[in-house]
């Protein structure tokens, strides 16, 4: 008896693997790259007793966030 | 039980015992090489240690950034700076006598007002470092240490390189922040004083010894090295300028500078040789000039050193040693560059003293400058009066405000430094974006007693990180 005949169908998880374009890496590896900087210098700037430029940093740091995250969600949606 | 025929140990005397069976053991078992010199087991890593390590982008040139005429250049009167009486010659007694009644007048008005930077507690803090800074300086140096000679040992010798080393590490010891050297000859022997602030020659002379006299301090010709050592002062202080609080950092600096003075003096008689300090503070020789010419920094539109390392935030010091050591290059590290777009101090100084000309020039302000270098001549004048009749204490507005003056915990700091140096077409917006994040914004001095600073205010590690 085969074994696939005693799955049940809610059971199956279906993956979908799209393959990103070379640049595609490059950017968010980029959006990464500017989140440590970001986050790292309002860390800093709040050592170095400069709360102006640590909000400064910070927005960034949020803004940058926040940008990534509805861009990934959006392409999420777009995949499903 | 002990025998009463035997002889009783004391626990003292069996501890003594044993340690120096363990001690003998331990020496017993020290390979026999041990005798050789350190300097021979030393991995390439520890060779480097204490040696000049700059950031990549800090480059070594032949000649400084600022152009040198070196037959304008004469050697330059210390009595002819503003500083102390030096202003009543340009200005008058009486403007002097007047401004330092109205300074009288503002310090009692703000310490009953309770001004902020100008309370009571803030002066004691300036008075408390002054008593150190003020301290009595010698040209020949305490002379406490044994030398060689009273040792019964043939003195230090070494390569100059080796010597440079040494100096350094020992320095940096001391609590000099950078240090560097320069070979006096012909042309940079003009940037020694012709007279020390109180009237005293300094001259050259054939003879084997230094020596001070009523009249004059002399220099053997042998003693032909300089070593310039910079000293930080606390940016976060200085941030609170211009008060009687940012000025106690300058005071602290003076002091600091002066112990390092004196124990390199000490030190460097010690090896076997002579080393001829400040006999005043800011005396010897024209330390923007020297510390130039050492590469600790570039000459900049404050027409003051920038260094690559604290920026403006520092106090520059001189010695002149016999000891030869290897003498190092001026720096470009696109600072001169950036100075000609920024202006930010020219803008912020309220005296107006500072040039905010697009090119430096030839023609100085005044008999308080040294002519024979093309520079941004500051107005001496203005300075000295903004801060007597006005600030009530020194200004020091131009280095707070200073894009160079960074503490170093945020990565982009260095990355900024390093893109001022190799892209100076970015130097605008590099100033835009210092504005941006108002990093010359003057601090709320109340704010500085709350603080939890580290030791003197600075950060110690600032240079060793930058290698």
């Amino acid at each position: 008896m085969d074994d696939r005949e005693n799955i049940d169908n809610e059971e199956h998880i279906t993956i979908k693997l799209t393959r990103r374009p070379w640049y595609q890496w490059i950017l968010w590896g980029l959006w990464l790259f500017l989140e440590v900087v970001f986050f790292q210098a309002a860390v800093a700037s709040g050592k170095e007793f400069e709360p102006r430029a640590a909000l400064v940093f910070w927005l960034l740091f949020g803004v940058l966030l926040l940008g990534g995250i509805i861009i990934w969600v959006i392409r999420r949606q777009r995949l499903l | 039980m002990v025998d009463e025929g035997k002889k009783l140990i004391s626990r003292r005397d069996f501890l003594r015992i044993a340690g120096l069976s363990a001690s003998s053991i331990a020496a017993g078992n020290l390979p026999s090489t041990s005798h050789t010199p350190l300097m021979s087991k030393m991995s390439p890593l520890s060779k480097q240690a204490a040696g000049k390590v700059r950031p990549w982008w800090v480059r070594e040139v032949d000649q400084p950034t600022v152009e040198i005429d070196w037959d304008q250049v004469r050697r330059f009167d210390a009595r002819n700076t503003v500083r102390g009486l030096g202003f009543a010659k340009y200005a008058g007694q009486a403007e002097l006598d007047r401004l330092n009644k109205l300074d009288a007048e503002i310090e009692k008005k703000r310490i009953l007002e309770g001004i902020p930077g100008y309370t009571l507690q803030d002066y004691a803090l300036n008075d408390a470092q002054a008593s150190i800074a003020r301290g009595k300086r010698y040209f020949l140096g305490p002379q406490e240490a044994q030398t060689p000679e009273e040792r019964g040992v043939p003195k230090w010798t070494g390569s100059p390189a080796e010597a440079a080393r040494v100096l350094r590490a020992s320095m940096r010891h001391f609590g000099a922040a950078t240090i560097g050297f320069v070979q006096l000859d012909e042309n940079t022997r003009k940037l020694i004083y012709s007279h020390d602030p109180d009237g005293k020659k300094i001259v050259f002379e054939e003879v084997d010894e230094a020596y001070e006299t009523s009249a004059k301090r002399v220099i053997p010709n042998k003693a032909k090295w300089v070593i310039v050592y910079t000293v930080q002062m606390s940016t976060e202080t200085m941030k609170r300028a211009p008060t009687i609080l940012a000025e106690q950092t300058t005071k602290l600096s003076y002091g600091r500078g002066l112990e390092v003075q004196f124990k390199t003096q000490e030190f460097i008689r010690a090896l076997g040789y002579q080393c001829l300090g400040e006999a005043s503070s800011n005396a010897l020789g024209i330390s923007p000039a020297l510390a130039v010419m050492a590469g600790l920094g570039e000459l900049s539109r404050q027409n003051r050193v920038i260094t690559p390392e604290f920026g403006p935030m520092v106090r520059i010091f001189k010695m002149i040693t016999d000891l030869p050591v290897e003498p190092d290059k001026p720096i470009d590290a696109g600072i001169m560059e950036f100075c000609r777009q920024c202006k930010k101090c020219a803008e912020a100084c309220p005296a107006s003293a500072l040039s905010l000309d697009d090119e430096p020039s030839w023609e100085t302000t005044g008999g308080w400058n040294n002519p024979g270098h093309k520079a941004y001549f500051e107005d001496s004048i203005k300075c000295r009066t903004y801060m007597k009749s006005e600030a009530g204490s020194n200004c020091g507005i131009c280095f707070a405000v200073c894009p160079f003056a960074k503490k170093e915990k945020a990565w982009l700091h260095q990355w900024v430094k390093a893109g001022v140096s190799t892209f100076p077409v970015f130097d605008g917006v590099i100033r835009s974006m210092d504005d941006a994040f108002s990093y010359g914004a003057q601090k709320n001095p109340e704010e500085w007693w709350y603080l939890d600073l580290p030791e003197f205010g600075i950060d110690t590690e600032q240079t060793t990180n930058d290698g």
